[in-house]
C-alpha cells in the first residue's frame, strides 16, 4: 500500500505515513503543528499529506495525536497512506471499518454517521 | 539506555476497549496517554509491574485503556487507594492520574499529605483549569477572572500553583509540563517514575470545549499555540523579572531531591520495635 522506495530531497529514504481513519476525530492537531507545514485538512477535516518530499519524519504529527490515528515510519493494521487520494477514505473496507467503530462506540443510526463537510471559517 | 520506537503505543494499549476513546477531539488527555505509555516503555517497566490508579474526572478514563494493572477509583480518593497498594506491594509502580479537580479540590488533603509522606508513588496531575466532565464550574486551579459556569462574570479567587504547592509539602520530585511540550512531557514522566520517593509532574492540557469556549481561547490548537507562548524554562524563569513573569509560567524540573521515602522510615520503626521486643 505504501511505496517506500522513493527518497527525501536529501536523499534519505522516505519514511512511510500512516493514518488511521476509524480512530481520527479530525481535532486538526497534525495539520496545526506539522513543522515544515506539509498537511492540510481535506474537505472532510482529515489530514492529508502533500509535499511528502519534505518530510523530516520528526513524527510530532504521530506524538501529538490524541487518538493514536498516524503512525510514521511503520504500518497499522487497517490503516492508510497519509497521502492517500480522496478514494482511500471512501473505499468499502475504511467506510465499513469506520461505521463498524462508530456503531460500536455509540448507538446512533447509520443515518446520522455519514461525515459532514467542515464549514469554512 | 535504547530508545523504543512510538509504536510500542499500540502494544499497550487495550484494543478490546472502546476505540476512539470517549475524550473530545483534540483533547490533551490522548497526547498524555501516548506520552505516559511511551515513558513507560522506555523506562523498561513490565506491564504486570506497573499500577495505574484514577479518581474521577475525564482523566479517570485514561488507566481503562492501558494493558496495565489499573484501578478506578472514587472521587479525590485515587492517592488513598494507590497509597494502599504500594504498602501492601512496594514491589509495585504505582502511578496516580488525577485531575486538577480530583487533586487540589476533592483529594486536596491526600495530595499534601501524600507528599509529606513522600511515598514512593508517581502522581500525574493534568490541570486543565476547569471541572471539564461536568460542565466548566471552576475549580482551584482557574484563574483569578476567568469565567466558568458557576462564576459566569469572573472568578473572584486566585488559583493554587500545583507545583509550588507539592514542592512547599515536601514531595522529592516536582516537574511541570504541557502537552504541547510533548518531547518534553515524555522525559518528565520517566524521571518522575524512576525518582524514588513521591514524583509529581503537573501536566497543563487544554479543555477547549469547556474552559476555552467560556473564555473564548479558541480550539485547542490555539490554546496550545497559547501554552506554546506563555510557557517558560525555569532557568530562564529564574532570571526573569516579576513584569515579564506576568501571564507566563515555568515548565521544567521545579524540585528534585532525595529524602527518606515512607517505607524506608516505616521500616526503621519496625527495626526499632523489634530490637526493644527481643532485648525485652
Amino acid at each position: 500500500m505504501i511505496a517506500n522506495e522513493a527518497t527525501t530531497k536529501r536523499g534519505k529514504p522516505q519514511t512511510k505515513h500512516s493514518f488511521y481513519p476509524a480512530w481520527c476525530k479530525r481535532c486538526g492537531n497534525c495539520v496545526a503543528f506539522c513543522p515544515v507545514g506539509i498537511l492540510v485538512s481535506d474537505e472532510w477535516g482529515y489530514p492529508r499529506q502533500v509535499d511528502k518530499e519534505r518530510c523530516t519524519g520528526c513524527g510530532l504529527c504521530e506524538m501529538l495525536c490524541p487518538d493514536f490515528a498516524i503512525t510514521v515510519g511503520y504500518e497499522k493494521p487497517g490503516a492508510v497512506d497519509l497521502a492517500h487520494p480522496a478514494s482511500a477514505l471512501d473505499s468499502p473496507e475504511v467506510t465499513q471499518e469506520k461505521s463498524d467503530a462508530a456503531k460500536a462506540a455509540s448507538n446512533i443510526s447509520p443515518e446520522r454517521l455519514a461525515p459532514v463537510p467542515r464549514e469554512e471559517k | 539506555m535504547t530508545a523504543v520506537h512510538r509504536s510500542v503505543v499500540y502494544d499497550w494499549l487495550r484494543h478490546d476497549k472502546k476505540f476512539p476513546h470517549v475524550w473530545c477531539p483534540g483533547c490533551g488527555l490522548g497526547i498524555l496517554l501516548g506520552s505516559l505509555v511511551r515513558s513507560l516503555a522506555q523506562g523498561g517497566y513490565d506491564k504486570n509491574q506497573v499500577v495505574l490508579v484514577s479518581g474521577i474526572g475525564c482523566s479517570g478514563r485514561l488507566p481503562v485503556y492501558v494493558d496495565v494493572g489499573s484501578v478506578h477509583t472514587t472521587h479525590g480518593r485515587a492517592l488513598t487507594f494507590a497509597t494502599g497498594i504500594k504498602l501492601a506491594k512496594p514491589e509495585l509502580k504505582v502511578i496516580v492520574v488525577m485531575g486538577d479537580g480530583d487533586a487540589t479540590a476533592i483529594g486536596g488533603n491526600h495530595l499534601i499529605h501524600a507528599a509529606r509522606r513522600n511515598l514512593d508513588l508517581t502522581a500525574i496531575i493534568v490541570n486543565n483549569l476547569t471541572y471539564g466532565m461536568t460542565g466548566g464550574q471552576y475549580s482551584p486551579t482557574t484563574p483569578l477572572g476567568a469565567k466558568a459556569t458557576t462564576a459566569p462574570y469572573g472568578h473572584s479567587e486566585p488559583s493554587f500553583d500545583i507545583s509550588a504547592l507539592t514542592v512547599t509539602a515536601g514531595a522529592s520530585f516536582v516537574a511541570r509540563s504541557t502537552v504541547y511540550h510533548v518531547t518534553q512531557l515524555d522525559q518528565m514522566l520517566g524521571q518522575a517514575i524512576a525518582k524514588k520517593g513521591f514524583g509529581v509532574v503537573e501536566v497543563l492540557s487544554p479543555c477547549h470545549t469547556n474552559y476555552g469556549r467560556q473564555n473564548r481561547l479558541g480550539s485547542q490548537v490555539e490554546m496550545m499555540k497559547g501554552y506554546k507562548k506563555q510557557a517558560v524554562r525555569v532557568d530562564r524563569w529564574e532570571k526573569m523579572s516579576p513584569a515579564d513573569r506576568e501571564d507566563r509560567f515555568p515548565i521544567g524540573v521545579l524540585a528534585d531531591h532525595e529524602r527518606p521515602t515512607f517505607l524506608e522510615t516505616y521500616q526503621g520503626a519496625v527495626d526499632r520495635a523489634q530490637a526493644i521486643r527481643k532485648e525485652g
